[in-house]
């Protein structure tokens, strides 16, 4: 790749550049900052869209009363159960059956407080979900 | 390249560099007084790899790495330039805080692992959760420290907290709040002999491997599969798939591409070391299969969109792998001969 090769396809991303080794005039190798690459940008949309068709779709279930609130902090989080349990100190096993929102409501406060350090949420809205999905970006 | 002081009030030169941990080891040894470049800590430190892991899934895609496992190259430069290296992982978070707190008001900076999702400062579209981002502290601030982060352009500040979540996560590969800093380094080390050290082992792990998943093996395996893949997954499973692999290859710690121009930038390096003419030729070829490493990128990104759908198909994605994986084995046995001749 030579430095006029480097990708400079995306000027107003969030401010951030990444250092890419390029070729200059001379052949030698010397380091220019890219703003972004077009084809980085769909494959990472992809990943990204995905996530977030996911999130909402478990928004809904929440709000529907299929799975407790504590599945969608979990997603935002982009962790899975395995991940959420470790963080909170809680057997896996635990943690999937509070995925359950009737068992969920019952939860003590304690082990609540956990989930919401777990997760950097208060408990107040671990226990809820945003009405509508513009509410979490 | 921007100019900062530890707190000692020495001063620290951060450098913008292509990859987390090669560029948080350079930075360490750089502040130690030793001028050593970033692709010469990779190739040293034997970054430079292929593996794709059908059975590993992270976020329930199959894991491609373009690189060696995260922490070995900082292990392996170490050790081939003769520096020494305290390294601590903690049970505890607060002991983990209060011991970094300690180091750095010696004057020293620290490096740790950390997992990028709860890098407060790192943009959204970046953030997942993984455990194996290296970053470099220099000093204590108000309620929070002043990062220097490799693959920034300039240091930023971190909360507190936040650094605490992220040294401490939890999940595959957790950090433990890993840390590492230079106890000693050897400030005339023997560069011919860590070169040719780590040609030999790159070499090795790309060619003997005597595995399906690993080296040019792997990336005539990952080929086979991606040309498979439109007829035995259904269209949108083999996008998701090869999305993952590109973005594996570009996103994630500058990935593939980037991995074989900056052992591009090595072997550059190394000829001038050795004077030797070959090694030069043969930088030039590792940046050509990083120019079709970029073209299989391309051809991927607009499979998935949909576009000359005749002309971009799984089977010509898959090819320019199999072009790479070619090319790639042809210069590893060349690269393994060239060194063997040269003398340290």
């Amino acid at each position: 790749m030579k430095v006029k090769e480097v990708p400079q396809d995306i000027p107003y991303s969030e401010s951030v550049k990444r250092a890419c080794y390029a070729l200059n005039d001379q052949g030698k190798y010397v380091i220019v900052a890219s703003t972004g690459w077009n084809t980085e940008d769909v494959v990472n949309g992809l990943a990204v869209a995905e996530l977030a068709a996911q999130l909402e779709e478990t928004r809904k279930a929440v709000l529907a009363g299929l799975k407790s609130p504590l599945c969608y902090h979990m997603e935002r989080r982009q962790m899975n159960p395995k991940i959420l349990a470790g963080t909170a100190g809680i057997a896996t096993f635990r943690t999937k059956r509070h995925f359950h929102p009737e068992i969920f409501s019952k939860l003590k406060p304690s082990i609540l407080e956990r989930y919401a350090k777990a997760l950097a949420v208060t408990p107040e809205e671990l226990k809820t979900v945003p009405k509508s999905s513009e509410e979490d970006k | 390249m921007s100019s900062e002081i530890n707190a000692a009030g020495k001063p620290f030169i951060h450098h913008h560099s292509a990859h987390c941990e090669t560029g948080a080891t350079t930075a360490l040894f750089r502040d130690k007084g030793l001028e050593v470049s970033e692709p010469m800590i990779f190739g040293i430190g034997s970054g430079i790899f292929f593996g794709h892991l059908p059975f590993v899934k992270l976020v329930g895609l199959p894991v491609t790495t373009y690189r060696y496992l995260a922490g070995t190259i900082f292990r392996k430069s170490a050790r081939r330039l003769g520096g020494k290296f305290v390294t601590q992982r903690f049970h505890n978070a607060q002991k983990g805080m209060e011991e970094l707190r300690r180091v750095l008001k010696t004057g020293q900076i620290v490096g740790l692992t950390t997992n990028i999702y709860w890098l407060s400062y790192i943009p959204n579209r970046y953030r997942f959760q993984f455990n194996g981002h290296n970053i470099i502290i220099l000093h204590e601030i108000e309620n929070g420290f002043r990062v220097s982060d490799p693959v920034l352009e300039n240091p930023v500040d971190c909360l507190t907290g936040d650094l605490e979540r992220a040294r401490f996560a939890k999940g595959p590969l957790q950090p433990r709040g890993f840390m590492y800093y230079p106890k000693y380094i050897n400030l005339q080390p023997d560069f011919r002999t860590a070169c040719l050290e780590g040609i030999k082992d790159a070499c090795k792990a790309m060619l003997e491997i005597p595995l399906l998943f690993f080296g040019v093996r792997g990336i005539r395996y990952l080929a086979k599969r991606t040309i498979k893949s439109g007829e035995k997954m259904g269209f949108i499973e083999a996008c998701r798939q090869l999305a993952n692999i590109v973005r594996m290859q570009e996103e994630v710690g500058t990935g593939g591409a980037g991995f074989r121009y900056m052992y591009a930038a090595f072997l550059e390096e190394a000829a001038e070391l050795f004077g030797s003419s070959e090694l030069a030729d043969l930088s030039k070829e590792m940046t050509a299969i990083g120019d079709i490493w970029r073209e299989f990128a391309v051809v991927s990104a607009r499979i998935i969109k949909q576009r000359d759908q005749s002309e971009n198909t799984f089977a010509k994605a898959g090819g320019l792998m199999m072009i790479c994986a070619g090319r790639e084995e042809q210069l590893f046995k060349d690269l393994n001969d060239v060194v063997r001749k040269l003398k340290a």
